[in-house]
């Protein structure tokens, strides 16, 4: 496993595939909480139970889905534990209910999907046996640690693809939240887009919501009637493909293959595979040699672009995977100058972004509108 | 034998406590009907609910925790049942609330025994505030407040999220989309479960008390049950109205600042969990009677926890969903049901 705070991001691209490296690369960037954090006991596979809290329903095709085929690739690497999950939790006093509720069935570790901040750090305070992971989390703890996807990197690369299909050049994002993974996601397609032209701009517009279809609908035709001919967004589902095909226009995808609501529309998908990742940990936790850490898995290692859609040009694909093989060579796209949407220069010309830079990145870059 | 059926005005207590009693069991038996023909084993799934929410202290925390804003956000909706108004509006009243207090505890540098109090007031003013032109406008233009309720619930949702993910986002992003977080904290009660648990029960009794015991409740229990009537008879049915619609609007403004304050400690955009709209619900239970929020909020907080062991034993959402729809629906009907009775006839016709 790669961690973020202790690698360069060239060591971290080449890792990519050197599973279970993890904290024990040296590198004075651990967080104490961490440092000092000991290995929990092992457990028997009989006896363990393992939970899933899920932030949509495990049949959205898209990121809890995804999750979901996480949670079966460790029951069938370890026939013998216990799985639980719930799907659907709200960002409320229902999360540590349910976190809770997980620890008082013997969950031997708890991973959380999504971002469920004070709601489960509560509950793993008051739980030190349990080991937590929290995607998308930024505050490790002894017994809890982070993980995500470098969704940035085949973002940018799906974002040439759109700036060379765009034909109005105004890409639209249907956005949950005003977070970092949208913040990163907006601008990493802008960036690829403005690669190839100049004069692209994206129209964002937040819907408070990871999974909610009808939102996501109206948010892609309100786009569309606004001049945008090409969405993007990160939505657990297939709400704004199934608009774009309707209206003629483009559209690129998060989590899953998802071409078929959209076949003429669909240009990629920035696709995600957590069952490395999980069966790793478990078995980790099994073995007793479990301790937190905080990977963002790479482009090639659990995050990539999905195969491409019908309708992308033979030109526009190869464009687009010449970038793809740059960064998979340790190039970074995201490299200065780069201003934020006031015009102010955050990132010094020939100065990188780091991936913890990348991670939690919490502006817009110049041409993105409406976060 | 011959008779009649005769519908009365209001039940006889123990006929109604009777038919929900009926109504509950009903509709557990039809869930454990359904769930053993899918496979479940419903006696087994009773079990770990009865086990999880009752055995532990840990369950009993967590349904006092959940009950709390239940209870105010029920009384909310019957306090305003008691003159006739229905407050669709509990949700943005409890965002309200929740804003207003965040607002005080975030900005106003005090210590916490005089932060909590001054929290707890801007609470109430807040959802006071959220319910005050709905209010007016039913008061002086008799435009239906069902409408003007609801609708303020998505402008306060909308209100919460920006404010929580814009100017008030919390600055060191550990947490997204929440303020930081709060400095001060209501005491525990006992273990997670907070002092805003006895406070809400207390308000409740105080509630119930004026409205039973003072002329004020009086004068509110008829202008509700015939306005007319009530004009006829001098009482001053506009301010009556005004005042328990305020009032009703305040309550739910506690509920989401006890919500922030006490339990979730960020204002963020999810907070309300839907206790807005469950406090309708709470309050149709009740009957409208202040003192029955108690019990409504009792039943929905453990039927809305077992729905959370109900899904670690395998249940998907939608089918907690349903059970809990089931358990309400027989209820409502229950309700009605106990309404009648048989009446032989005494005397043989002629």
């Amino acid at each position: 496993m790669i961690d973020l705070r202790n690698l360069s991001r060239r060591g971290f691209l080449n890792l990519g595939v050197a599973a279970g490296a993890g904290l024990m690369m040296p590198g004075g960037l651990i967080r104490p909480a961490l440092a000092a954090a000991k290995p929990l006991a092992p457990v028997a596979e009989k006896d363990a139970v393992i939970a899933f809290g899920h932030t949509g329903p495990v049949t959205d095709e898209g990121w809890t889905w995804s999750h979901d085929q996480g949670m079966k690739a460790v029951q069938q690497a370890f026939p013998k534990l216990k799985t639980i999950f719930v799907e659907s939790i709200p960002y409320s006093a229902d999360a540590s209910r349910t976190f809770r509720q997980f620890v008082s069935e013997g969950a031997n570790m708890v991973f959380a999907t999504s971002n469920y901040g004070d709601f489960l750090y509560d509950v793993a305070k008051r739980s030190p046996n349990v080991a937590f992971f929290e995607c998308d989390g930024r505050h490790p703890m002894d017994n809890l640690g982070t993980y995500y996807v470098a969704h940035w990197y085949p973002t940018y690369v799906t974002g040439i693809a759109a700036g060379l299909m765009s034909k109005t050049g105004k890409l639209g994002y249907v956005a949950s939240f005003p977070v970092p993974s949208v913040y990163s996601g907006t601008n990493a397609f802008l960036m690829g887009a403005r690669s190839v032209n100049p004069n692209a701009t994206l129209q964002a517009i937040a819907i408070n919501s990871w999974f909610d279809p009808q939102a996501a609908t109206q948010a892609g035709t309100a786009l569309l009637d606004n001049g945008c001919d090409l969405l993007f967004g990160i939505m657990d589902e297939a709400g704004y493909l199934q608009v774009a095909e309707k209206r003629g226009a483009k559209a690129v995808m998060w989590n899953t293959d998802i071409r078929r609501y959209g076949p003429k529309g669909y240009i990629s998908s920035i696709v995600v595979d957590f069952k490395k990742f999980y069966v790793e940990q478990v078995r980790q936790r099994l073995a007793g040699t479990w301790v937190p850490s905080t990977p963002i898995l790479a482009m090639g290692a659990g995050v990539d672009r999905d195969a491409w859609g019908e309708t992308v040009p033979e030109e526009v694909r190869k464009q687009a995977d010449a970038a793809r093989d740059k960064i998979l060579g340790g190039w970074s796209p995201f490299t200065g100058e780069i201003k934020d949407s006031k015009g102010a220069v955050r990132v010094a010309a020939g100065k990188t972004m780091t991936e913890e830079e990348l991670y939690n990145w919490n502006w817009s870059i110049e041409g993105v509108k409406g976060l | 034998m011959s008779g009649r059926i005769q519908r009365l005005p209001s039940a006889h207590p123990t006929v109604a406590l009777l038919a929900r009693a009926a109504a509950i069991l009903l509709a557990l038996l039809t869930a454990g009907v359904i769930l053993a023909a899918n496979g479940a084993d419903p006696l087994k799934l009773v079990a770990q609910v009865v086990k999880s929410t009752f055995g532990s202290r840990f369950g009993l925390e967590d349904v006092g925790l959940l009950v709390t804003p239940l209870i105010l956000t029920g009384l909310s909706v019957a306090v305003g049942l008691r003159i006739g108004a229905w407050n669709i509006g509990a949700e943005g009243q409890f965002y309200a609330g929740a804003f207003a207090a965040t607002g005080v505890a975030l900005f106003v540098p005090a210590p916490d025994f005089v932060l909590l109090p001054l929290a707890f007031v801007a609470g109430g003013l807040g959802g006071m505030a959220w319910i005050l032109v709905p209010t007016l406008a039913r008061a002086y233009a008799d435009v239906s407040e069902l409408i003007t309720t609801l609708l303020l619930n998505f402008v306060a949702v909308l209100l919460v999220y920006y404010v929580s993910t814009g100017p008030w986002l919390d600055p060191d992003g550990h947490a997204l989309a929440t303020t930081a977080r709060l400095p001060c904290e209501l005491p525990e009660f006992w273990g997670a479960v907070h002092w805003g648990f006895p406070l809400a029960v207390l308000l409740t009794v105080l509630v119930a008390a004026g409205l039973s015991f003072t002329r004020w409740g009086y004068e509110v229990r008829v202008s509700g049950s015939n306005p007319q009537a009530a004009r006829y008879a001098g009482m001053p049915f506009r301010r009556h109205l005004i005042l328990v619609m305020l009032l009703s609007g305040a309550i739910a403004g506690i509920a989401g600042m006890f919500e922030v304050v006490g339990t979730v400690h960020r204002l963020q955009g999810g907070i309300s969990n839907n206790f807005g709209y469950l406090g309708i619900m709470v309050a149709v239970l009740a009957r409208g009677s202040a003192l029955g929020v108690l019990a409504g909020a009792a039943l929905m907080g453990i039927i809305l926890n077992s729905g959370i062991i109900l899904q670690t034993q395998g249940l998907n959402v939608s089918t907690v969903l349903a059970i809990t729809g089931l358990i309400l629906f027989f209820t409502a009907i229950g309700d009605e049901l106990s309404h009648y009775r048989f009446v032989r006839n005494e005397t043989a016709s002629v």
